[in-house]
């Protein structure tokens, strides 16, 4: 609280009461840099003479929990008093590894380095002690920041032995606790900014102040590659700085680079608000301008009726086609989508003699770091990425095209700029998640099974923002939820297709997975509804028994095959859970959907009703397995935010452009699902330590849209093979 | 313009445009960043803020219309409700915690006119308020958890008297 502050200031001063001007002094709470302590063995641990352990997370915090989660995981194996532990952010740097948390991998690539990086430091901790009380190392413990010695009696804080322990070797091997041992891992460990966060202390891109930091809001081109033809000066008003004008983006592939317009610099937010607003500008043209999203879906509804490129095929899927039997066949549709961060973009940057600091919630602040230094052709170690905490991302604050306007206007301005986005710039210029749709034909025998099946996808590829050529989607973008689906028939092929898209392609939380998913499972949905069977029965037949399943064009790492045999007890679960064979109310359904991504496994159950024209989802009910999970409390929590984030893009989830510009603005035309629609949600997460870590923060999303357009059929007898899911 | 403003029980003033909302006044002017922007258009609640005790909508309000008013932010909402803080925390309300603020704030005043809120209370409470993360599920038991101890506690003084 800086209130006191102020009214020390003002007593100093002697005057009645203290006037704020522009300039403040810089807020303390900056996000840390390179931690320094008396013993630092590795990255990750840092310990004091007086015992505060820093654990530093080099992963990026946006509400998954990961921060507490690295915590955990290292004071778990340094057997630490967890009110010593304290966490530090590192700066993008590449001594950390891979930075980019994205993927549902933080804990999946780190699990075990971290657990070496807690127990190297206990194990150098026992060793000082044994060498200062002349006792043989087997006989020294160390438990709860506290090492001792039975036999003597002798013992001391983690702290004490700070000094003697820096000064000792690291050890090159370590064991790790057994599961049976673990006091923090696979617990409900109360997050660790709860408490910042509860009393407004929590620091976000948009809370960096600086000293003689000016503000800027841009105007930017309604459409991509458009840039500024001309625009009036604004009359003079206290605390405008100024325009500059920002060059515009290439038409295609357009990477991460400034998108072209007019920022408006300022000394306070407001003034550049206000002075933005009656900006009047007129736009250079773009080819772009012609693009709209409703001729896009027709144009990908229109390539599913002609072959696309194979990527599977095994029998003879035609011949199948030709024969007697039930055909089914239908086609899905998916619109464009924006992340909505609660926290829009924002980002300071300070580029002074030769060297750039930025704050920034950022994903990925070590490619951050590359692109900056790149863009003011800076060395590397000049350039400092600090990553506060993340207003929420969901994929976006993987492009830092916000960073770069912070850094050139910074350049420019010769003083520290903070660029803050407004709700309708998130809007209207974000990377959508792109419009997509599929075919399914299918020829389905008397038990709703398929003996044949043809499986059609085409969306813009994300590769479109990285390259002006790029059309076909990627074979990682397919692996999600297209080639890698468990459902194995003797006559089966899948093709793609591609296309250019007139805006900024960036996939969303769970990225491919949501629409492949929703196609996928509604289909399923409709083969069982052919063959007059229970979704949940059928499905399980659709799979086989157990053991593990070769999934075409996947490699996945050693252990993480797909196992068909978790797969199948995830559905038994949520079978299980949401009482499946009870008595269905009149006019409610209960739908399924289930999903492999990001390693894990979801099976969800909806229960859901038409209420006056909008769906009305009364229960859910998430069953996961992530294999070895280091919070199951952060597990569950994930899941029920995955339910409400599938509902708000099941319910009202939809861009569309038009001329090249985006027709929406704010939640008022974009809305969010809100807590009077939230439906309650019971979560089981299989108990699988032991296994190897798989996603948690993405891989709830896929099953929830299809689990509500199934639940509809179940309640309605409609298919709703579009989304957002609206009444004819 | 100069205004002296009443914020978390402390004299300030500052030099702004009358149209200047109080969300920037307090965060650009007054370092208070706990209020937060999410949509500035009155439709997400992060801005939450007290205003004469009543729940305003910071980047609804112009610093003119508040400047005899006491106004109260999310940094100084533990003074007065430290259960609701403590229960937020140790139920892992929040993930990114960026819409928790105006959660929070809207929470308090809730509870601060109805002890026992029913679901439909909660709705009509909560509903201008958005979460992207989802955490909805654990707001409304958070808060029935609260008014569930301020009951037993009410109870217990009750009885003692
Ligand atoms: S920022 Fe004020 S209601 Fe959204
Ligand atoms: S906790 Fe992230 S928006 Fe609510």
């Amino acid at each position: 609280m800086n209130i006191a502050n102020v009214s020390r200031r003002n007593f100093l001063k002697g005057s009645g009461v203290f006037v704020l001007g522009a300039a403040l002094p810089a807020r303390a709470n900056l996000p840390d840099g390179s931690i320094t302590a008396a013993f630092e063995p590795n990255l990750f641990v840092a310990l004091d003479t007086d015992g505060t352990v820093t654990v530093t997370s080099h992963r990026s915090e946006m509400g998954q929990g990961i921060r507490t989660a690295i915590a955990q995981v290292v004071a778990d194996e340094l057997d630490a008093d967890w009110s010593r532990v304290k966490l530090a952010q590192a700066p993008g740097d590449a001594k950390y590894g891979d930075q980019n948390t994205d993927g549902s991998r933080s804990i999946l690539m780190n699990y075990d380095r971290l657990r070496d990086a807690g127990a190297t430091a206990r194990l150098m901790l026992r060793q000082a002690a044994a060498a200062k009380w002349g006792v043989p190392l087997e006989e020294v413990s160390a438990e709860n920041h506290m090492v001792a010695h039975a036999g003597s009696g002798q013992s001391a804080d983690y702290g004490e032995l700070a000094a003697d322990a820096s000064m000792l070797p690291v050890p090159e091997k370590v064991s790790r606790k057994s599961e049976a041992e673990h006091r923090f891992i696979g617990k409900p460990v109360v997050h660790v900014d709860n408490g910042d966060i509860a009393r407004g202390k929590g620091n976000y891109g948009a809370d960096v102040k600086l000293p003689n930091m000016a503000t800027a809001v841009i105007v930017r081109c309604p459409w991509l590659g458009g840039g500024v033809a001309k625009v009036a000066d604004p009359a003079p008003r206290p605390g405008l700085i100024g325009l500059e004008v920002i060059d515009p983006a290439p038409p295609a592939g357009p990477m991460f680079a400034p998108w072209g317009g007019v920022a408006v610099l300022a000394e306070d937010t407001w003034t550049a608000l206000s002075v933005a607003r009656e900006l009047e500008i007129e736009w250079t043209a773009s080819p772009n301008q012609s693009f709209g999203s409703e001729p896009l879906t027709a144009e990908l509804k229109a390539m599913l009726e002609s072959p696309g490129q194979t990527l599977f095929d095994i029998g003879n899927v035609d011949a199948a086609f030709d024969s007697d039997g039930q055909e089914l066949s239908a086609v899905y549709a998916t619109p464009f989508l924006g992340h909505m961060p609660m926290e829009p973009p924002a980002a300071v940057a300070s580029v002074e003699d030769g060297k750039c600091q930025v704050f920034a919630s950022v994903q990925d602040p070590q490619s951050t770091r590359g692109l900056v230094s790149q863009y003011l052709s800076m060395p590397l170690e000049n350039v400092d990425i600090r990553v506060t905490l993340l207003g929420g991302a969901f994929g976006r604050k993987s492009k830092p095209d916000f960073v770069l306007e912070a850094v050139e206007l910074s350049k420019r301005l010769k003083r520290p700029v903070r660029v803050q986005w407004t709700r309708e710039d998130d809007v209207r210029h974000d990377y959508y998640h792109a419009a997509s749709a599929q075919f399914h034909r299918a020829m389905v025998d008397e038990k709703g099974h398929p003996t044949a099946w043809l499986q059609r996808t085409a969306f813009p590829s994300i590769t479109t923002v990285f390259s002006g050529q790029a059309l076909m989607p990627a074979e990682w973008e397919l692996e999600m939820g297209f080639t890698n689906l468990p459902y194995r028939v003797s006559n089966q092929r899948m093709e793609s297709a591609g296309i250019r898209p007139g805006v900024r392609v960036g996939w969303m939380r769970s990225v491919c997975n949501i629409f492949h998913s929703f196609s996928a499972n509604v289909f399923a949905d409709e083969m069982a509804a052919l063959g007059g069977r229970d979704a949940i029965e059928h499905r399980l037949e659709m799979l086989a028994e157990g053991g593990e399943m070769e999934v075409p064009g996947m490699q996945p790492p050693p252990g993480h095959a797909m196992d068909i045999g978790r797969l199948r007890h995830v559905i038994e679960k949520v079978r299980e859970l949401s009482d499946w064979d009870r008595e269905r109310q009149e006019g409610t359904g209960l739908g399924f959907a289930v999903h492999h991504s990001f390693r894990s496994y979801v099976a969800v159950v909806l229960e859901a009703r038409m209420e006056a024209g909008r769906p009305r989802v009364t229960n859910s009910y998430v069953a996961l397995d992530c294999g070895t999970h280091v919070n199951p409390d952060t597990c569950a929590a994930q899941m029920e935010g995955a339910v409400v984030f599938g509902l708000s893009l099941a319910l009202d989830g939809e861009i569309t452009m038009k001329d090249g510009m985006v027709e929406q603005s704010n939640f008022h035309d974009y809305p969010m699902l809100r807590m009077n629609e939230a439906p309650p949600t019971t979560v089981h997460v299989v108990p699988s330590q032991g296994r190897l870590p798989a996603g948690v923060g993405e891989p709830g999303v896929p099953p929830v849209a299809p689990a509500l357009s199934n639940a509809l059929f179940a309640a309605t007898g409609t298919r709703y093979r579009s989304l957002p899911i609206r009444m004819a | 313009m100069r205004y002296e403003l009443s914020v978390n029980g402390q004299t300030v003033a500052v030099d702004v445009a009358p149209d200047t909302p109080m969300l920037w006044v307090l965060r650009d002017h007054l370092d208070l960043t706990g209020t937060k922007y999410g949509c500035g258009g009155g439709y997400c609640g992060a801005c939450t803020i007290y205003v004469d005790g009543n729940i305003a909508r910071s980047c609804q309000t112009p610093v003119s219309t508040v400047a005899d008013m006491a106004i109260s932010t999310i940094e100084a909402l533990h003074e007065n409700h430290p259960k609701l803080v403590e229960v937020w925390e140790a139920n892992n309300v929040p993930q990114c915690g960026y819409c928790q603020s105006g959660q929070l704030m809207a929470a308090a005043a809730l509870l601060d006119r109805n002890d026992s809120p029913s679901d439909a209370d909660i709705d009509a409470a909560m509903t201008g308020n958005i979460c992207r993360c989802g955490t909805y599920t654990r707001i409304r038991a958070a808060i029935h958890e609260v008014a569930a101890y301020d009951a037993t506690r009410k109870g217990s003084e009750e009885d003692a008297a």
